[in-house]
């Protein structure tokens, strides 16, 4: 229980130091990014993923965060160096780490995440790739050219 | 001459455009067509380069929803052997990703992440800018290259303004500077003077957003450029994974789709 406490706390922290102030920015759009072909953001909502670069406004479900304090307790040290890769110094990269933290918690299936969760494993079932996060299962795609994880049903 | 028209649509401003609405204007006033000729002339010589190398030095903003411009930095470096065989590196802050086409197979890899998924290519590289926009949402890098003044590109008939604004010189070479409007975007282009009418530098401007984020391009071109086959089919480096590319049908809140790149 102590536990629970605790890492609702340093959750919540880590969302107000790291992360809320940008993540009501998001949702913005993007320049086109060439003359001859006419809407090239169809997609919007396809794409993903500033992590990999860009494209903003075609990001980011804002729905999950919603479940940040619901179910924390299925997080455990997900603060403990969960960005120790680096990867998140940039205000936008910042909040596809909003999404990810959130994520952990709720694992929605079929909702993409931009940046896995801490000691994932890769598993190899029926010749695709796997990654797989305590018992929330994500399986990376490409969307567009960013590199998406989609939490997926236990494929085995 | 081109100056001084310049000049004058720039003093007269809002109250020629007015003018221009209510009177009978001829069709196109304002397209000045030696700029029109001077894009096709360009697109015209894009397509007779058998094989060309071209590296594009990017800026790019994004729109945070609070209507701030960020801007982001990249390099795309492309190799196209026409009709059917290109590689394309992008460079950014946080991607470096490589593109390969061999006239069969499409390959997509991350090298940050060291993924990558390869899906049947059609048999040329046009068709693969087809393929590549409608089936999964990915813009081929510096696809106008690719596609001016041909029946792909919708570009000359949407533009309602040309304007020539002048000499320029780009990277220390002499250009030409242009700009046009079209629905929804401003754009800029400086085409290399003399023999070899090159796009040497593209600012695009979107202006469907307040905040008119920009989009802009450096092109540094070799039009002799050395390569063997093997530069453009992709052979996984130890521990890549292969994984899929999501289809644009597939529905972002949907099922992921777990066969989509056989």
């Amino acid at each position: 229980m102590n536990r629970s406490i605790q890492n609702l706390l340093s959750i919540t922290l880590v969302l107000l130091l790291s992360c809320t102030p940008s993540f009501a920015q998001r949702g913005g759009g993007s320049a086109r990014t060439s003359v001859n072909r006419g809407n090239v953001n169809r997609n919007a909502n396809v794409n993903s993923n500033r992590n990999v670069n860009a494209n903003i406004n075609k990001n980011y479900n804002a729905n999950v965060n919603r479940n940040v304090n619901v179910n924390v307790q299925h997080d455990v040290d997900v603060h403990g160096g969960y960005y120790g890769g680096g990867c998140c110094y940039h205000p936008v990269a910042t909040a596809a780490a909003v999404t990810a933290t959130a994520m952990v918690t709720a694992a929605v299936i079929g909702s993409m995440v931009n940046t896995l969760p801490p000691s994932c494993t890769v598993v190899m079932v029926n010749g695709l790739t796997y990654q797989q996060c305590g018992s929330t299962w994500y399986q990376p795609q490409f969307v567009g050219t960013s590199t998406t994880y989609v939490v997926v049903a236990a494929p085995r | 001459m081109h100056k001084r028209w310049f000049c004058f649509i720039l003093t007269m401003g809002s109250s020629l455009s007015l003018a221009a609405q209510s009177t009978p204007a001829p069709m196109n006033a304002d397209r000045d067509p030696d700029a029109i000729a001077a894009l096709n002339k360009m697109g015209s010589y894009l397509r007779t380069l058998g094989a060309f190398q071209v590296q594009s030095t990017q800026t790019k903003d994004d729109v945070l929803e609070n209507g701030q411009a960020i801007q982001s930095a990249g390099v795309v470096d492309v190799l196209a052997v026409r009709p059917n065989r290109l590689r394309a590196e992008i460079t950014s802050d946080d991607k470096h990703q490589l593109l390969f086409y061999d006239g069969k197979n499409f390959t997509i890899f991350g090298q940050l992440v060291n993924y990558y998924a390869t899906v049947p290519a059609p048999s040329t590289i046009g068709e693969l800018i087809d393929k590549l926009d409608q089936k999964y949402g990915i813009e081929m890098p510096l696809v106008d290259l690719f596609i001016w003044s041909t029946p792909q590109s919708d570009a000359e008939k949407q533009i309602t303004s040309a304007i020539d604004v002048g000499p320029s010189s780009v990277d220390g070479t002499s250009c030409e500077q242009y700009a046009f409007r079209q629905e929804g975007l401003d754009w800029q282009i400086w085409i290399q003077l003399g023999d070899y009418p090159l796009p040497r530098k593209l600012i695009l401007t979107t202006t469907t957003d307040d905040a008119r984020p920009r989009f802009s391009q450096v092109l540094r071109w070799n039009l002799a450029p050395s390569f063997n086959d093997a530069a453009f089919t992709f052979d996984p480096p130890d521990g890549a994974r292969k994984i899929t590319i999501a289809e644009v049908t597939a529905s972002y809140q949907g099922e992921p789709k777990t066969g989509s790149s056989k």
